[in-house]
């Protein structure tokens, strides 16, 4: 069991996807405007991660090597469009996958997916996996979470859409910071807290 | 069993693409139709938004039938044009038919080539008059209805959506109601060499035909405004009899006015 | 005249790292010495000088609305626009298959310090971007997609070995230990991006 909880916990810190094995960067550049569009996004990364490895695990053995990428890719989108094309479909849950829609792209190549798939699902057993892909997303997202709330309280004043600067810090000569919102400043800030991250844990510093 | 071997590798290869094919035409056969419907509705209220009958929240929640419905009553003519502003056809009212983002998407191909150009105009009750604009964005194609009053100049309104844009950045032309709201009170100025400009940076002061453009989303600003020009310019000889004419209408009835007038006065 | 602004556009202008930002995974991930980058950097060129003209003609002769008229006429209302992002995906994955196998083949040594990087060529969205570019770009002949893929490859080459080049002299510098390797390189991204904006808005 306590295997397990390594499994589950060392995706979330020693081995989180974006700051330690620096995977999925792209996606964190560009979803990171916003705290609902990182939200969004760190659920179906999740949600994706895990069921791939899942999948990909339970067909490790049958897998020719030489076409493995092409087979992961294939499952990865097949189960994204599933998804999507279900959501579409119904009244009820259209305005869900038009607000989603946007991050399927993101989501079929974001390389956490197929990192962990290479790295983890291809060797291990599936309920492993799925614990491995979860957590994976989760470490994830909490870092996607992170960066958003720093780039939307200094860009746009703003936490998930309502305004927390008051009205009164404007008038007297506040602005909104332009540069937050450019995508280097998120290298910047994602520079940052890696810097923390390894400060607390110094094991992970490199030499 | 050797997995490494050529024969495995081509058959499971084989099995696997026709399966999922299978798997996802299946399923877009079956949930074609539904999805469909939504799309229509999508784009109605889309128009509706446009024309100012209501914001889009409220199109969902009065559902799909009912929006349709909103639609069928208000709607006083949608014919299709050409270049030439001739009426090449008409879409059917009754069954609330418009054009699709697919049909825009088609039509969009045609405007640049310049041929076979036969783009929709909504005219509603109320006599403001609603086209589409479509074109690329940074990530995929962007597209909105523009609203305009009866003199065929004046924004009523405006509303954008987009495919794939950065949520927060290009995005927000579709999220943003602020940049939405900027193009109310604009006008189409078709004298000028750019009728309508996004201009990045901020507008100029007191710019009757120019709207600020969305910061950091400097791809997708551009890409609208091209949009916007291409399209206005496939609908240029429309605009323009449909100003001659809302010209004509109102000399006419401030003749009428003064004629009384002098009549009344003797 | 036409090819060689299209080439000098894609490089610098719309330079796949620092104007877009795609592709950063193995960028930073793969830029610890020139060697490696260097190794990386052709890999990519590679993909992207086969999969942009595979991908173009595919798009052009079948996705694309009407595409399929050659055919026969009665295929001119098909449109398999929807199928085109899992079928550029299928066309890079393969294409990466093949680098892999062959670099495995030709440079082992290259291949055992790319490691896991070589296989996420398939998901570098800087490949995927082109593809998604290329489409919209409406390119008239094979040409310019080849020029388009050449300078948007070489532009990456450049901007990869240009970081692992800061970062072998970086290595003498004396960083705070937190900050030393991965998080340095990400604010020296951010810090090169910020001064390749000087080439936002150029028109050629």
């Amino acid at each position: 069991m306590g295997k397990m909880k390594d499994t589950f916990v060392t995706p979330l810190l020693k081995g989180n996807p974006i700051t330690v094995l620096v995977l999925g960067i792209c996606s964190s550049l560009a979803v990171t405007v916003e705290l609902k569009g990182a939200l969004v996004m760190a659920l179906s990364v999740t949600i994706v991660t895990g069921l791939s490895s899942l999948v990909c695990s339970l067909l490790r053995n049958t897998i020719p090597n030489r076409v493995r990428i092409i087979i992961q890719l294939v499952v990865v989108s097949l189960m994204v469009i599933l998804v999507d094309q279900f959501l579409k479909a119904f009244e009820s849950t259209y305005a869900i996958d038009k607000s989603l829609s946007v991050y399927i792209g993101l989501i079929i190549t974001n390389c956490i997916v197929m990192g962990r798939i290479e790295a983890f699902a291809l060797g291990n057993k599936p309920f492993p996996s799925l614990v491995d892909g979860l957590a994976s997303g989760m470490g994830y997202g909490a870092i996607l979470l992170i960066v958003a709330f720093f780039r939307e309280l200094l860009g746009s004043g703003t936490l998930f859409g309502y305004q927390v600067i008051p009205e009164a810090l404007y008038n007297a000569g506040y602005v909104n910071n332009g540069l937050v919102i450019l995508p280097p400043f998120a290298l910047i800030l994602l520079g940052c807290i890696i810097w923390v991250h390894r400060s607390l844990d110094k094991e992970l510093q490199e030499k | 069993m050797n997995t490494n071997s050529n024969t495995y590798t081509v058959i499971y290869t084989t099995i696997v693409v026709v399966l999922v094919a299978a798997i996802l035409a299946f399923v877009s056969q079956k949930l074609g139709p539904m999805q469909a419907a939504n799309e229509k509705a999508e784009t109605v209220s889309q128009i509706l938004t446009a024309a100012g009958f209501g914001d889009k929240e409220h199109w969902a929640e009065i559902g799909n039938s009912a929006t349709l419905e909103f639609y069928s009553d208000n709607i006083e003519s949608s014919i299709l044009v050409d270049i030439n502003a001739d009426q090449t056809g008409n879409l059917d009212n009754t069954q609330a038919q418009v054009y699709s983002t697919s049909q825009l998407k088609a039509q969009n191909y045609n405007i640049k080539n310049g041929t076979d150009i036969q783009v929709p105009v909504y005219q509603f009750k109320n006599k403001v008059v609603v086209f589409p604009v479509y074109g690329a964005g940074l990530w995929g194609p962007v597209w909105g209805y523009i609203a305009v009053a009866d003199d065929f100049k004046t924004i009523v309104g405006a509303y954008f959506d987009h495919e794939g844009e950065t949520p927060g950045l290009g995005g927000k032309i579709k999220d943003d109601p602020a940049f939405r709201a900027q193009f109310a009170g604009k006008v189409i100025d078709l004298s000028a060499e750019k009728p309508f400009s996004i201009v990045r940076g901020g507008a100029p002061e007191g710019a009757a035909n120019a709207v600020d453009a969305i910061t950091g989303a400097t791809m997708t600003s551009k890409g609208l405004d091209a949009a916007i020009n291409s399209w206005i310019g496939a609908y240029g000889k429309t605009l323009l009899q449909g100003q001659a004419a809302s010209e004509f209408i109102k000399a006419l009835e401030e003749a009428i006015q003064s004629e009384t007038k002098a009549v009344e006065e003797e | 005249m036409e090819y060689i602004s299209l080439f000098v556009k894609s490089i610098f202008v719309d330079n796949m790292i620092f104007a877009y930002f795609l592709g950063m995974c193995s960028y930073l991930a793969v830029s610890k010495n020139v060697k490696t980058a260097n190794g990386l950097g052709i890999a990519v060129i590679g993909v992207l000088l086969i999969t942009l003209p595979v991908n173009y003609l595919l798009n052009t002769y079948f996705l694309k609305p009407g595409a399929m008229a050659w055919i026969d006429p009665s295929f001119a209302d098909v449109d398999l626009s929807f199928l085109s992002f899992i079928i550029f995906i299928a066309v890079i994955a393969a294409i990466t298959q093949l680098v892999e196998m062959l670099v495995e083949k030709f440079a082992p040594s290259l291949y055992s310090s790319l490691g896991i990087y070589l296989p996420l060529i398939a998901v570098n969205c800087a490949i995927l971007g082109g593809s998604l570019f290329m489409q919209q770009r409406d390119f008239v002949n094979i040409g310019q997609p080849v020029v388009y893929a050449l300078g948007s490859g070489i532009g990456w080459y450049l901007a990869i070995v240009c970081l692992a080049a800061i970062r072998e002299k970086m290595s003498y510098s004396n960083v705070p230990a937190g900050l030393k390797g991965t998080g340095i390189t990400f604010i020296t991204v951010g810090l090169m991006g910020l001064a390749f904006m000087i080439f936002m808005g150029i028109t050629l």
